[in-house]
């Protein structure tokens, strides 16, 4: 009776592998494959292996264009963070069919396509566009501001794109915070400020990890919002599009792609290490 | 004690309001698009003075969205199959199963959602050329496959997670047989979530732009690299109809798939999937 039972564990390791047969057909050759292509595509060149990362790191242009990638995927960041928190706490704590449809709005935008969401904030943002309308007619400003060719209607937009992947995080490391550690910090005399910034912060600060490089990440590759809103500055998207389909220049695609890669694969170890030592220590609380 | 506690009560409050503005803000830049998509006039002016349905009529008149539609949706639920064939079937494997290297393995399920596009498809252009699929609905498909799988694998993982494997177990021990416990047990347990990785995988492939610019040809070309390519040339208010149009569809996609997990969850009382 019990036959398929036995059969199924002594099967043992032969008996599930044919499970990753499909997944297998698609990932190596068309995620593996490719990451490997470039990887080995990096390192050719005229003058030896390193030709192409001489030039990544020599070339003031593209120096230029990676720090200022860095400098806005950490403002993006900055700023997500600093509104996602106090966001993700009032959810938090609101009763639960509330805090359900709070999730929902927050995840909506994120199901509309990027080219829609960034055509949104190049109306939003024109001279002529509802925010500098809105903003002459209160009086604040005598003359329209200039949002779309400086990189400020860029990062705005990419906040709004990007504040799921930090609110989402944080709303479920904030739901594992024991209530009865604020209690317990008041009993002791601490006042509602240093609740907050003495016990809540701190257990909530695996989610603003988490939170933090998943924006980080995601900015780091940006593509759609950079070329529509950012004006004559360029990201390493841009970059990478540029010399390979423009110039033709695919080894030094390759070089900054893998570059980008490098990047993101260190920030995804890191994001994987958090995640798992917030596991462990909630479990012991 | 009593000035703070009135102070700690104001910025509560402000906070809370603060939050359910920005919640509201949310929807502002969609709304935007919406009421644009209604406009009379013949090119973009925020807010439109006149209103009327003419841009859906060219929209819809225009065979260039005709077309981008038909492919956006031919590759969309084709890359979501092949997506949800094989997510589904990693997560039972990885969830159910005993085969080694579990960690490494779901970590390189999700990678595809890491990763940025563009390296994806620079690596992609030559090997969709090597394989002589450029062109191809193919070459697209795969790759927008590959690339979402990780939404089926997240979705089934959940669900497997969510019961005891002793169901299956019991299941077998009564007599049945690994075929009849997966398609008397383990589907129906995991139906719904297949159903909203599918979900997912296809709204992500209809999103899509940075694989859809290298990987299509004129005649594959989807929705959002139409509209990619209309952002760069003139812009008139059609494109805020065919967003509209794209973004309506999308969050119909996603309603249906909450609506669905929503009934199998009070119909199994599966809570956490």
């Amino acid at each position: 009776m019990g036959g398929h039972l036995e059969k199924r564990r002594s099967r043992g390791l032969n008996g599930h592998l044919w499970l990753l047969l499909p997944a297998a057909l698609l990932i190596l050759p068309f995620f593996v494959w490719p990451s490997v292509l470039i990887i080995g595509k990096s390192f050719s060149g005229d003058t030896g292996p390193f030709e192409q990362y001489r030039i990544v790191f020599a070339n003031p242009g593209i120096r230029t264009v990676l720090a200022y990638t860095f400098y806005v995927s950490a403002v993006v960041t900055g700023i997500t963070l600093v509104i996602g928190y106090p966001v993700a706490f009032v959810v938090t704590h609101l009763p639960k069919k509330i805090a359900a449809i709070c999730v929902a709005l927050i995840f909506l935008p994120f199901w509309v396509s990027t080219v829609i969401r960034t055509f949104a904030w190049m109306i939003i943002l024109a001279r002529k566009g509802p925010l500098n309308e809105s903003l002459l007619a209160i009086g604040i400003l005598s003359q329209p501001l200039r949002l779309l060719d400086n990189g400020v209607g860029m990062i705005l937009a990419m906040v709004y794109i990007q504040i799921p992947f930090m609110v989402i995080p944080l709303i479920n490391t904030m739901r594992t915070i024991d209530p009865s550690y604020m209690r317990a910090a008041a009993i002791l005399g601490a006042n509602p400020f240093s609740q907050i910034v003495r016990v809540y912060f701190p257990l909530s600060l695996p989610g603003a990890m988490v939170g933090s490089i998943l924006v980080f990440i995601s900015s780091l590759g940006f593509f759609v919002t950079p070329s529509l809103l950012g004006g004559s500055r360029t990201m390493l998207s841009i970059l990478i599009n540029q010399q390979a389909s423009r110039l033709l220049n695919w080894p030094l695609a390759s070089a900054l792609a893998t570059v980008a890669l490098v990047l993101t694969a260190a920030l995804f170890l890191i994001y994987k290490m958090v995640r798992r030592a917030a596991a462990t220590s909630g479990g012991i609380a | 004690m009593k000035n703070e506690g009135v102070l700690w009560k104001i910025l509560r409050l402000s906070v809370r309001g603060m939050t359910m503005l920005l919640l509201l803000a949310m929807l502002v830049p969609l709304a935007i698009i919406v009421i644009l998509s209604l406009s009379d006039q013949s090119y973009l002016s925020f807010p439109p003075t006149a209103y009327s349905f003419r841009w859906y009529r060219s929209f819809l008149a225009n065979s260039d969205y005709q077309s981008a539609i038909i492919n956006s949706l031919t590759i969309g639920v084709s890359a979501a199959f092949l997506a949800t064939v094989a997510g589904t079937l990693v997560a039972i494997a990885v969830i159910r199963g005993a085969i080694p290297g579990k960690n490494l393995l779901s970590t390189l399920m999700m990678a595809p959602a890491i990763l940025p596009q563009i390296i994806l498809a620079i690596g992609l252009y030559p090997i969709s050329v090597l394989l002589s699929l450029n062109g191809t609905y193919w070459a697209v498909i795969l790759a927008h496959a590959a690339v979402s799988i990780p939404f089926p694998f997240i979705a089934v993982c959940g669900a497997l997670q969510g019961y005891s494997d002793r169901i299956e177990y019991a299941a077998m021990s009564l007599g049945a047989s690994p075929r009849q416990t997966f398609r008397h047990i383990t589907l129906p347990m995991i139906g719904a979530s297949v159903f909203s990785g599918f979900v997912f995988a296809l709204a992500f492939s209809i999103d899509e732009l940075v694989l859809a610019i290298f990987l299509t040809s004129p005649s594959t070309r989807t929705l959002p690299l139409l509209l990619w390519q209309q952002l760069n040339y003139q812009v008139t208010p059609e494109i805020a109809a065919a967003a509209t149009a794209l973004l309506t569809f999308t969050l119909l996609l996603i309603l249906s798939a909450t609506i669905v997990r929503r009934f199998s969850q009070q119909k199994y009382k599966v809570s956490g999937a």
